[in-house]
Protein backbone atom coordinates (compact mmCIF):
# COMPACT_ATOMS: atom_id res chain seq x y z
CA UNK A 1 0.00 0.00 0.00
CA UNK A 2 2.44 2.06 1.11
CA UNK A 3 4.38 1.88 -2.12
CA UNK A 4 1.23 2.70 -4.00
CA UNK A 5 1.47 5.97 -2.11
CA UNK A 6 4.54 6.64 -2.96
CA UNK A 7 4.15 5.92 -6.38
CA UNK A 8 1.09 8.18 -7.10
CA UNK A 9 2.29 10.55 -4.64
CA UNK A 10 5.03 11.50 -7.64
CA UNK A 11 2.26 12.93 -9.55
CA UNK A 12 1.05 15.53 -7.33
CA UNK A 13 -0.52 16.53 -3.71
CA UNK A 14 -2.93 13.66 -2.86
CA UNK A 15 -5.75 14.65 -0.72
CA UNK A 16 -6.77 11.33 0.44
CA UNK A 17 -6.84 7.99 0.08
CA UNK A 18 -8.34 4.81 1.09
CA UNK A 19 -9.06 0.95 0.03
CA UNK A 20 -12.02 0.51 -1.32
CA UNK A 21 -13.69 -2.98 -0.32
CA UNK A 22 -17.33 -2.37 -2.03
CA UNK A 23 -15.88 -2.13 -5.37
CA UNK A 24 -16.59 -5.04 -8.16
CA UNK A 25 -13.10 -6.43 -8.39
CA UNK A 26 -11.55 -9.63 -9.37
CA UNK A 27 -9.96 -11.95 -7.62
CA UNK A 28 -7.20 -11.38 -6.04
CA UNK A 29 -7.90 -7.88 -6.89
CA UNK A 30 -7.49 -5.04 -4.10
CA UNK A 31 -9.05 -1.43 -5.63
CA UNK A 32 -7.71 1.83 -4.35
CA UNK A 33 -8.93 5.28 -4.61
CA UNK A 34 -7.05 8.24 -4.69
CA UNK A 35 -7.83 11.45 -4.85
CA UNK A 36 -5.67 14.16 -6.05
CA UNK A 37 -5.50 17.96 -5.43
CA UNK A 38 -5.62 19.06 -8.84
CA UNK A 39 -6.95 17.29 -11.53
CA UNK A 40 -4.01 17.93 -13.83
CA UNK A 41 -2.23 15.28 -11.55
CA UNK A 42 -5.44 13.02 -11.83
CA UNK A 43 -4.83 12.87 -15.73
CA UNK A 44 -0.82 12.62 -15.83
CA UNK A 45 -0.94 9.92 -13.38
CA UNK A 46 -3.57 7.71 -15.04
CA UNK A 47 -1.52 8.09 -17.99
CA UNK A 48 1.64 7.27 -16.52
CA UNK A 49 0.64 3.95 -14.29
CA UNK A 50 -2.34 2.31 -16.34
CA UNK A 51 -1.63 -1.06 -17.68
CA UNK A 52 1.67 -0.64 -16.14
CA UNK A 53 3.61 -3.28 -14.09
CA UNK A 54 3.95 -3.19 -10.39
CA UNK A 55 5.35 -5.88 -7.81
CA UNK A 56 4.67 -8.42 -10.01
CA UNK A 57 1.11 -7.58 -11.12
CA UNK A 58 -0.70 -5.04 -13.05
CA UNK A 59 -1.92 -1.37 -12.03
CA UNK A 60 -5.37 -0.96 -13.58
CA UNK A 61 -5.95 3.11 -13.38
CA UNK A 62 -9.29 4.42 -14.20
CA UNK A 63 -10.98 7.71 -13.23
CA UNK A 64 -13.77 7.42 -10.68
CA UNK A 65 -16.21 10.14 -11.27
CA UNK A 66 -19.17 8.43 -8.52
CA UNK A 67 -16.90 9.48 -5.93
CA UNK A 68 -17.20 13.06 -6.92
CA UNK A 69 -19.51 14.95 -4.60
CA UNK A 70 -21.26 17.49 -6.30
CA UNK A 71 -19.43 20.80 -5.41
CA UNK A 72 -16.96 19.29 -7.37
CA UNK A 73 -18.62 18.05 -10.31
CA UNK A 74 -19.67 21.53 -10.45
CA UNK A 75 -15.85 22.87 -10.29
CA UNK A 76 -15.10 20.77 -12.74
CA UNK A 77 -17.63 21.58 -15.07
CA UNK A 78 -17.02 25.17 -14.77
CA UNK A 79 -13.01 24.39 -14.80
CA UNK A 80 -13.51 22.65 -18.61
CA UNK A 81 -15.74 25.51 -19.55
CA UNK A 82 -13.43 28.06 -18.87
CA UNK A 83 -10.49 26.42 -20.34
CA UNK A 84 -12.09 25.33 -23.90
CA UNK A 85 -13.43 28.75 -24.30
CA UNK A 86 -9.92 30.43 -23.47
CA UNK A 87 -8.57 27.88 -25.56
CA UNK A 88 -10.07 28.36 -28.88
CA UNK A 89 -9.67 32.13 -28.29
CA UNK A 90 -5.91 31.00 -28.53
CA UNK A 91 -6.80 28.71 -31.75
CA UNK A 92 -8.82 31.27 -33.76
CA UNK A 93 -5.46 33.45 -33.08
CA UNK A 94 -3.07 30.99 -34.13
CA UNK A 95 -5.48 30.76 -37.20
CA UNK A 96 -5.03 34.07 -38.18
CA UNK A 97 -1.25 33.60 -37.89
CA UNK A 98 -1.09 30.46 -40.14
CA UNK A 99 -3.34 32.66 -43.03
CA UNK A 100 -1.04 35.07 -42.91
CA UNK A 101 1.70 33.04 -42.78
CA UNK A 102 0.31 31.27 -45.97
CA UNK A 103 -0.73 34.60 -47.67
CA UNK A 104 2.54 35.45 -47.69
CA UNK A 105 4.23 32.31 -49.11
CA UNK A 106 2.02 32.17 -51.52
CA UNK A 107 2.53 35.76 -52.76
CA UNK A 108 6.36 34.64 -52.81
CA UNK A 109 5.07 31.38 -55.05
CA UNK A 110 4.45 31.82 -58.71
CA UNK A 111 0.62 31.02 -57.88
CA UNK A 112 -1.31 33.97 -58.97
CA UNK A 113 -4.62 32.88 -57.42
CA UNK A 114 -5.37 34.93 -55.01
CA UNK A 115 -5.71 32.54 -51.14
CA UNK A 116 -8.86 32.80 -50.01
CA UNK A 117 -10.08 34.10 -47.16
CA UNK A 118 -11.50 32.22 -44.60
CA UNK A 119 -14.38 34.18 -42.45
CA UNK A 120 -12.90 34.85 -39.59
CA UNK A 121 -15.35 37.39 -38.68
CA UNK A 122 -17.84 34.87 -37.36
CA UNK A 123 -14.97 32.36 -36.36
CA UNK A 124 -13.73 34.93 -33.63
CA UNK A 125 -14.19 34.02 -30.55
CA UNK A 126 -16.18 36.23 -28.40
CA UNK A 127 -14.29 37.75 -25.94
CA UNK A 128 -16.01 37.58 -22.57
CA UNK A 129 -16.13 37.89 -19.20
CA UNK A 130 -13.77 35.24 -18.40
CA UNK A 131 -12.68 34.47 -15.01
CA UNK A 132 -9.04 36.20 -14.91
CA UNK A 133 -7.21 33.40 -12.48
CA UNK A 134 -5.37 31.19 -14.45
CA UNK A 135 -5.39 27.79 -13.90
CA UNK A 136 -2.20 27.16 -15.95
CA UNK A 137 -2.99 23.67 -17.25
CA UNK A 138 -3.36 22.84 -20.65
CA UNK A 139 -5.15 19.90 -19.61
CA UNK A 140 -8.67 19.15 -19.16
CA UNK A 141 -10.92 18.46 -17.14
CA UNK A 142 -11.95 14.71 -15.34
CA UNK A 143 -12.74 13.75 -11.72
CA UNK A 144 -9.54 14.28 -9.55
CA UNK A 145 -10.28 10.60 -7.93
CA UNK A 146 -8.88 7.62 -9.57
CA UNK A 147 -10.04 4.13 -8.47
CA UNK A 148 -6.43 1.82 -8.69
CA UNK A 149 -7.16 -2.01 -8.77
CA UNK A 150 -4.02 -3.77 -8.40
CA UNK A 151 -4.56 -7.46 -9.58
CA UNK A 152 -2.31 -10.27 -9.98
CA UNK A 153 -4.54 -11.29 -12.98
CA UNK A 154 -5.25 -8.86 -15.33
CA UNK A 155 -8.74 -9.02 -16.89
CA UNK A 156 -9.11 -8.10 -20.33
CA UNK A 157 -10.51 -4.29 -20.59
CA UNK A 158 -13.35 -4.33 -23.32
CA UNK A 159 -12.26 -2.65 -26.46
CA UNK A 160 -15.59 -1.12 -26.71
CA UNK A 161 -14.63 2.73 -26.35
CA UNK A 162 -16.15 3.93 -23.32
CA UNK A 163 -16.67 7.15 -21.55
CA UNK A 164 -15.34 7.27 -18.50
CA UNK A 165 -16.65 10.33 -16.67
CA UNK A 166 -19.58 12.53 -17.58
CA UNK A 167 -17.49 14.86 -19.70
CA UNK A 168 -17.02 13.23 -22.44
CA UNK A 169 -13.59 12.39 -22.52
CA UNK A 170 -11.50 10.69 -24.98
CA UNK A 171 -11.18 7.64 -23.94
CA UNK A 172 -7.94 6.13 -25.35
CA UNK A 173 -7.35 10.01 -24.15
CA UNK A 174 -3.69 9.99 -26.11
CA UNK A 175 -4.47 7.64 -28.75
CA UNK A 176 -7.56 9.18 -29.83
CA UNK A 177 -7.85 12.37 -28.63
CA UNK A 178 -4.38 13.91 -29.52
CA UNK A 179 -3.83 14.45 -33.07
CA UNK A 180 0.05 14.09 -32.24
CA UNK A 181 -0.27 10.21 -32.04
CA UNK A 182 -2.70 10.15 -35.40
CA UNK A 183 -1.02 9.87 -38.93
CA UNK A 184 -2.84 12.18 -41.16
CA UNK A 185 -4.08 9.71 -43.32
CA UNK A 186 -2.05 10.95 -46.99
CA UNK A 187 -3.96 8.53 -48.76
CA UNK A 188 -7.22 10.06 -48.14
CA UNK A 189 -6.50 13.39 -49.23
CA UNK A 190 -7.86 12.45 -52.79
CA UNK A 191 -10.97 11.51 -51.37
CA UNK A 192 -13.42 14.87 -52.27
CA UNK A 193 -15.97 15.56 -49.72
CA UNK A 194 -19.50 16.20 -50.91
CA UNK A 195 -19.02 19.78 -49.28
CA UNK A 196 -21.83 22.54 -49.16
CA UNK A 197 -21.26 25.75 -50.32
CA UNK A 198 -20.24 27.10 -46.50
CA UNK A 199 -16.74 25.23 -46.02
CA UNK A 200 -16.05 25.19 -50.02
CA UNK A 201 -13.22 28.04 -49.43
CA UNK A 202 -11.50 26.16 -46.35
CA UNK A 203 -11.20 23.24 -49.15
CA UNK A 204 -9.77 25.22 -52.17
CA UNK A 205 -7.13 26.23 -49.82
CA UNK A 206 -6.61 22.80 -48.47
CA UNK A 207 -6.48 21.46 -51.86
CA UNK A 208 -3.59 23.98 -52.60
CA UNK A 209 -1.95 22.93 -49.67
CA UNK A 210 -2.47 19.37 -51.08
CA UNK A 211 -0.18 20.44 -54.02
CA UNK A 212 2.35 21.44 -52.21
CA UNK A 213 1.93 18.22 -50.66
CA UNK A 214 2.62 15.80 -47.92
CA UNK A 215 4.33 13.56 -49.85
CA UNK A 216 7.09 16.14 -50.41
CA UNK A 217 7.08 16.72 -46.92
CA UNK A 218 8.02 13.45 -46.09
CA UNK A 219 10.40 12.98 -48.46
CA UNK A 220 13.57 12.65 -47.30
CA UNK A 221 16.04 15.70 -47.24
CA UNK A 222 18.99 13.88 -49.27
CA UNK A 223 16.30 13.13 -52.06
CA UNK A 224 15.06 16.35 -51.94
CA UNK A 225 18.79 17.58 -52.34
CA UNK A 226 19.80 15.22 -55.29
CA UNK A 227 16.44 16.03 -57.34
CA UNK A 228 17.11 20.18 -56.99
CA UNK A 229 20.89 18.97 -58.39
CA UNK A 230 19.75 16.89 -61.06
CA UNK A 231 17.01 19.53 -62.30
CA UNK A 232 19.55 22.38 -62.18
CA UNK A 233 22.16 20.14 -63.40
CA UNK A 234 19.43 19.90 -66.51
CA UNK A 235 19.05 23.65 -66.63
CA UNK A 236 22.50 24.05 -66.94
CA UNK A 237 23.08 21.81 -70.04
CA UNK A 238 20.08 23.50 -71.80
CA UNK A 239 21.77 27.04 -71.19
CA UNK A 240 24.85 25.80 -72.51
CA UNK A 241 23.46 24.43 -75.39
CA UNK A 242 20.96 27.65 -76.68
CA UNK A 243 24.63 29.99 -76.24
CA UNK A 244 25.92 27.72 -78.70
CA UNK A 245 23.33 27.91 -81.39
CA UNK A 246 22.39 31.27 -81.45
CA UNK A 247 23.05 34.41 -80.32
CA UNK A 248 20.72 36.18 -77.70
CA UNK A 249 18.86 39.07 -78.39
CA UNK A 250 16.17 41.49 -76.05
CA UNK A 251 16.38 41.36 -72.40
CA UNK A 252 18.86 39.35 -71.14
CA UNK A 253 16.74 36.66 -68.91
CA UNK A 254 17.80 36.42 -65.11
CA UNK A 255 20.74 34.06 -64.44
CA UNK A 256 20.19 31.13 -62.92
CA UNK A 257 22.94 29.91 -60.85
CA UNK A 258 25.43 28.29 -62.28
CA UNK A 259 26.42 25.06 -60.85
CA UNK A 260 30.36 24.14 -61.74
CA UNK A 261 29.80 20.69 -62.77
CA UNK A 262 33.11 19.67 -62.87
CA UNK A 263 33.47 20.86 -59.06
CA UNK A 264 34.85 17.54 -57.29
CA UNK A 265 32.90 18.39 -54.20
CA UNK A 266 30.19 17.13 -56.13
CA UNK A 267 31.45 13.76 -56.09
CA UNK A 268 32.49 13.51 -52.33
CA UNK A 269 29.71 11.56 -51.15
CA UNK A 270 29.79 9.24 -54.28
CA UNK A 271 33.83 8.61 -54.02
CA UNK A 272 34.06 7.82 -50.13
CA UNK A 273 31.19 5.43 -51.14
CA UNK A 274 33.16 3.76 -54.08
CA UNK A 275 35.91 3.89 -51.83
CA UNK A 276 34.10 1.67 -49.27
CA UNK A 277 32.99 -0.67 -51.57
CA UNK A 278 36.35 -1.28 -53.02
CA UNK A 279 37.66 -1.59 -48.81
CA UNK A 280 35.01 -4.21 -48.48
CA UNK A 281 35.10 -6.12 -51.90
CA UNK A 282 39.16 -6.18 -51.05
CA UNK A 283 38.86 -7.65 -47.50
CA UNK A 284 35.92 -10.09 -47.58
CA UNK A 285 36.27 -11.66 -50.72
CA UNK A 286 34.12 -14.87 -49.16
CA UNK A 287 31.31 -13.01 -49.62
CA UNK A 288 29.65 -11.92 -52.49
CA UNK A 289 29.94 -7.99 -53.14
CA UNK A 290 26.45 -6.89 -52.62
CA UNK A 291 25.84 -4.05 -55.16
CA UNK A 292 24.82 -1.23 -53.71
CA UNK A 293 24.87 1.66 -56.43
CA UNK A 294 26.13 4.50 -54.99
CA UNK A 295 24.44 7.89 -55.48
CA UNK A 296 22.90 9.19 -58.42
CA UNK A 297 18.99 6.57 -57.66
CA UNK A 298 17.65 8.40 -54.90
CA UNK A 299 16.91 6.35 -51.84
CA UNK A 300 13.94 4.94 -51.23
CA UNK A 301 11.50 6.95 -49.02
CA UNK A 302 10.97 5.82 -45.84
CA UNK B 1 -2.26 16.85 -25.29
CA UNK B 2 -2.56 17.57 -29.29
CA UNK B 3 0.51 19.31 -29.79
CA UNK B 4 -1.14 22.35 -31.84
CA UNK B 5 2.52 23.16 -33.37
CA UNK B 6 2.34 19.62 -34.85
CA UNK B 7 -0.59 19.98 -36.80
CA UNK B 8 -1.65 23.01 -38.99
CA UNK B 9 -5.20 23.93 -39.05
CA UNK B 10 -5.58 22.61 -42.81
CA UNK B 11 -4.19 19.37 -41.44
CA UNK B 12 -6.67 19.15 -39.24
CA UNK B 13 -9.68 20.25 -41.31
CA UNK B 14 -8.22 17.49 -43.83
CA UNK B 15 -7.75 14.91 -41.66
CA UNK B 16 -11.10 15.21 -40.05
CA UNK B 17 -12.86 16.01 -43.37
CA UNK B 18 -11.55 12.44 -44.14
CA UNK B 19 -13.13 11.07 -41.46
CA UNK B 20 -16.72 12.58 -42.24
CA UNK B 21 -16.30 11.64 -45.87
CA UNK B 22 -15.75 7.99 -44.70
CA UNK B 23 -18.68 8.35 -42.69
CA UNK B 24 -20.80 9.28 -44.99
CA UNK B 25 -19.29 6.77 -47.43
CA UNK B 26 -19.48 3.73 -45.70
CA UNK B 27 -21.88 1.06 -45.46
CA UNK B 28 -20.55 -0.90 -42.49
CA UNK B 29 -22.57 0.07 -39.36
CA UNK B 30 -19.41 -0.91 -37.11
CA UNK B 31 -17.40 1.30 -39.60
CA UNK B 32 -19.85 4.14 -38.77
CA UNK B 33 -19.76 3.19 -35.26
CA UNK B 34 -15.88 3.54 -35.09
CA UNK B 35 -15.66 7.23 -36.97
CA UNK B 36 -18.53 8.73 -34.84
CA UNK B 37 -16.79 7.84 -31.91
CA UNK B 38 -13.44 8.56 -32.83
CA UNK B 39 -15.50 12.21 -34.22
CA UNK B 40 -16.64 12.85 -30.75
CA UNK B 41 -13.42 12.10 -29.00
CA UNK B 42 -11.21 14.46 -31.56
CA UNK B 43 -14.01 17.03 -30.17
CA UNK B 44 -13.18 17.20 -27.06
CA UNK B 45 -10.00 19.03 -27.95
CA UNK B 46 -10.99 22.67 -28.12
CA UNK B 47 -7.97 23.27 -31.77
CA UNK B 48 -10.19 20.24 -33.39
CA UNK B 49 -13.91 22.03 -32.81
CA UNK B 50 -13.54 24.74 -35.24
CA UNK B 51 -12.96 22.01 -37.80
CA UNK B 52 -15.63 20.70 -36.91
CA UNK B 53 -18.02 23.18 -36.65
CA UNK B 54 -17.09 24.08 -40.16
CA UNK B 55 -17.69 20.72 -41.48
CA UNK B 56 -21.07 20.71 -39.94
CA UNK B 57 -20.37 17.89 -37.62
CA UNK B 58 -22.83 19.38 -35.41
CA UNK B 59 -25.48 18.79 -38.08
CA UNK B 60 -24.01 15.19 -38.10
CA UNK B 61 -24.05 14.83 -34.08
CA UNK B 62 -27.68 15.75 -34.18
CA UNK B 63 -29.17 13.54 -37.04
CA UNK B 64 -27.54 10.51 -34.73
CA UNK B 65 -29.84 11.47 -32.04
CA UNK B 66 -32.86 10.28 -33.99
CA UNK B 67 -31.09 6.44 -34.96
CA UNK B 68 -32.35 3.02 -33.62
CA UNK B 69 -28.55 2.33 -33.51
CA UNK B 70 -28.07 2.99 -29.30
CA UNK B 71 -24.16 3.32 -29.97
CA UNK B 72 -24.56 6.17 -32.04
CA UNK B 73 -26.87 8.15 -29.98
CA UNK B 74 -24.37 7.57 -27.30
CA UNK B 75 -21.45 8.81 -29.18
CA UNK B 76 -23.76 11.65 -30.93
CA UNK B 77 -24.45 12.79 -27.61
CA UNK B 78 -21.38 12.42 -26.78
CA UNK B 79 -19.64 14.88 -29.37
CA UNK B 80 -22.45 17.55 -28.65
CA UNK B 81 -21.59 17.08 -25.18
CA UNK B 82 -18.01 18.09 -25.95
CA UNK B 83 -18.50 20.63 -28.50
CA UNK B 84 -21.80 22.32 -26.86
CA UNK B 85 -18.24 23.20 -23.98
CA UNK B 86 -17.76 26.25 -26.60
CA UNK B 87 -19.76 28.88 -27.50
CA UNK B 88 -19.59 29.34 -31.09
CA UNK B 89 -20.98 25.57 -31.18
CA UNK B 90 -23.05 25.70 -28.84
CA UNK B 91 -24.55 28.57 -30.41
CA UNK B 92 -24.83 26.08 -33.95
CA UNK B 93 -25.96 23.39 -32.19
CA UNK B 94 -29.04 25.86 -30.79
CA UNK B 95 -30.10 27.52 -34.49
CA UNK B 96 -30.19 23.75 -35.51
CA UNK B 97 -32.75 23.53 -33.29
CA UNK B 98 -31.20 20.85 -31.28
CA UNK B 99 -33.06 21.31 -27.60
CA UNK B 100 -35.74 18.88 -28.54
CA UNK B 101 -33.16 16.15 -29.73
CA UNK B 102 -31.03 16.47 -26.43
CA UNK B 103 -34.00 16.38 -24.26
CA UNK B 104 -35.37 13.67 -25.87
CA UNK B 105 -31.75 11.49 -24.70
CA UNK B 106 -32.83 12.04 -20.83
CA UNK B 107 -35.31 9.27 -21.18
CA UNK B 108 -32.43 6.88 -22.63
CA UNK B 109 -31.89 3.67 -20.89
CA UNK B 110 -27.99 4.17 -21.30
CA UNK B 111 -26.34 6.07 -18.33
CA UNK B 112 -23.88 7.64 -20.92
CA UNK B 113 -26.19 8.90 -23.43
CA UNK B 114 -28.19 10.58 -20.20
CA UNK B 115 -25.29 11.92 -18.41
CA UNK B 116 -23.87 13.29 -22.15
CA UNK B 117 -27.53 14.67 -22.56
CA UNK B 118 -27.63 17.06 -19.26
CA UNK B 119 -24.23 18.01 -19.25
CA UNK B 120 -25.55 19.42 -22.86
CA UNK B 121 -28.53 20.69 -21.61
CA UNK B 122 -26.16 22.51 -19.35
CA UNK B 123 -24.14 24.20 -21.85
CA UNK B 124 -26.94 25.36 -24.59
CA UNK B 125 -28.53 27.05 -21.76
CA UNK B 126 -28.62 30.92 -22.17
CA UNK B 127 -31.10 33.69 -21.34
CA UNK B 128 -32.58 32.69 -24.82
CA UNK B 129 -32.91 29.15 -24.80
CA UNK B 130 -33.31 29.19 -20.94
CA UNK B 131 -37.11 28.47 -21.38
CA UNK B 132 -36.68 25.46 -23.25
CA UNK B 133 -33.89 23.69 -21.57
CA UNK B 134 -35.73 23.88 -18.07
CA UNK B 135 -38.69 23.29 -19.46
CA UNK B 136 -40.97 21.70 -16.36
CA UNK B 137 -40.86 18.78 -17.91
CA UNK B 138 -37.26 18.73 -17.64
CA UNK B 139 -36.70 19.93 -14.66
CA UNK B 140 -39.45 17.06 -13.34
CA UNK B 141 -37.09 14.55 -14.88
CA UNK B 142 -34.09 16.51 -13.06
CA UNK B 143 -35.47 16.48 -9.56
CA UNK B 144 -36.25 12.52 -10.28
CA UNK B 145 -32.81 11.59 -11.60
CA UNK B 146 -31.58 13.46 -8.27
CA UNK B 147 -33.55 10.58 -6.34
CA UNK B 148 -31.54 8.19 -7.80
CA UNK B 149 -28.75 5.56 -6.77
CA UNK B 150 -26.71 6.49 -9.58
CA UNK B 151 -24.14 9.07 -7.49
CA UNK B 152 -22.81 10.63 -11.15
CA UNK B 153 -26.66 11.15 -12.28
CA UNK B 154 -27.60 12.45 -9.11
CA UNK B 155 -24.83 15.24 -8.70
CA UNK B 156 -25.34 16.35 -12.22
CA UNK B 157 -29.17 16.77 -11.91
CA UNK B 158 -28.52 18.26 -8.79
CA UNK B 159 -25.88 21.11 -10.34
CA UNK B 160 -28.79 21.01 -13.08
CA UNK B 161 -31.03 21.79 -10.61
CA UNK B 162 -29.19 23.89 -8.28
CA UNK B 163 -27.56 26.12 -10.97
CA UNK B 164 -29.58 26.43 -13.95
CA UNK B 165 -33.09 26.15 -12.76
CA UNK B 166 -35.37 29.03 -10.04
CA UNK B 167 -36.88 27.69 -6.60
CA UNK B 168 -40.01 28.66 -8.14
CA UNK B 169 -39.09 26.09 -10.78
CA UNK B 170 -38.01 23.44 -8.75
CA UNK B 171 -41.42 23.99 -6.36
CA UNK B 172 -43.33 24.12 -9.54
CA UNK B 173 -42.01 20.36 -10.57
CA UNK B 174 -42.71 19.26 -7.29
CA UNK B 175 -45.83 20.35 -6.92
CA UNK B 176 -47.02 18.40 -10.42
CA UNK B 177 -44.77 15.37 -9.34
CA UNK B 178 -47.31 14.50 -6.05
CA UNK B 179 -49.87 13.01 -8.10
CA UNK B 180 -47.26 10.98 -9.54
CA UNK B 181 -44.69 8.25 -8.76
CA UNK B 182 -41.71 9.22 -7.04
CA UNK B 183 -39.94 6.32 -7.54
CA UNK B 184 -36.65 6.98 -10.15
CA UNK B 185 -37.56 3.60 -11.85
CA UNK B 186 -39.46 4.01 -15.38
CA UNK B 187 -39.27 7.35 -15.73
CA UNK B 188 -41.66 8.21 -18.23
CA UNK B 189 -41.05 10.49 -21.46
CA UNK B 190 -40.82 14.22 -21.11
CA UNK B 191 -44.36 15.33 -21.26
CA UNK B 192 -44.65 18.33 -23.97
Amino acid sequence: MTELVQLFALYGVIEEYRALDEYPAEQFTEVYLFQFQKLTSARVAKRHTDEKSFFGGQLHVCYAPEYETVEETRQKLQDRRRYVNRASQNTAKQHDRQLEESTESSSTDTQTAATPEIQKGSEKARIENVDSDDMGFPVLPLPSVENVSYGLHGFAQPLQLQWTTDIRLPTTEDKMGSLHNATPPVTETSKQCTSSASYKKERDLSERRKNLSPFLRFMPRTTHLESRKRKLEGQALFLNETAETETLIGPKLPELPKVDMEDHSLNVTANLIRQTMCKVTAVAEVKPVQGKTPTAKPRRRI
Amino acid sequence: MAGKSRFSASDRFEYLQGLVTEFQDTDSEDSKEQVLANLANFAYDPSNMEALRLLQVTELFLDMLTEENENFVEFGIGGLCNLSMERESRDQILQSGGVPLVISCLSSNRDETVLSAITTLMNLTTAASRAETTDSAVVQCMLRFSLTQNPRLRNLASVFLQDYCTQQQVDKAQEEMQGQSQSALGIPLPKD
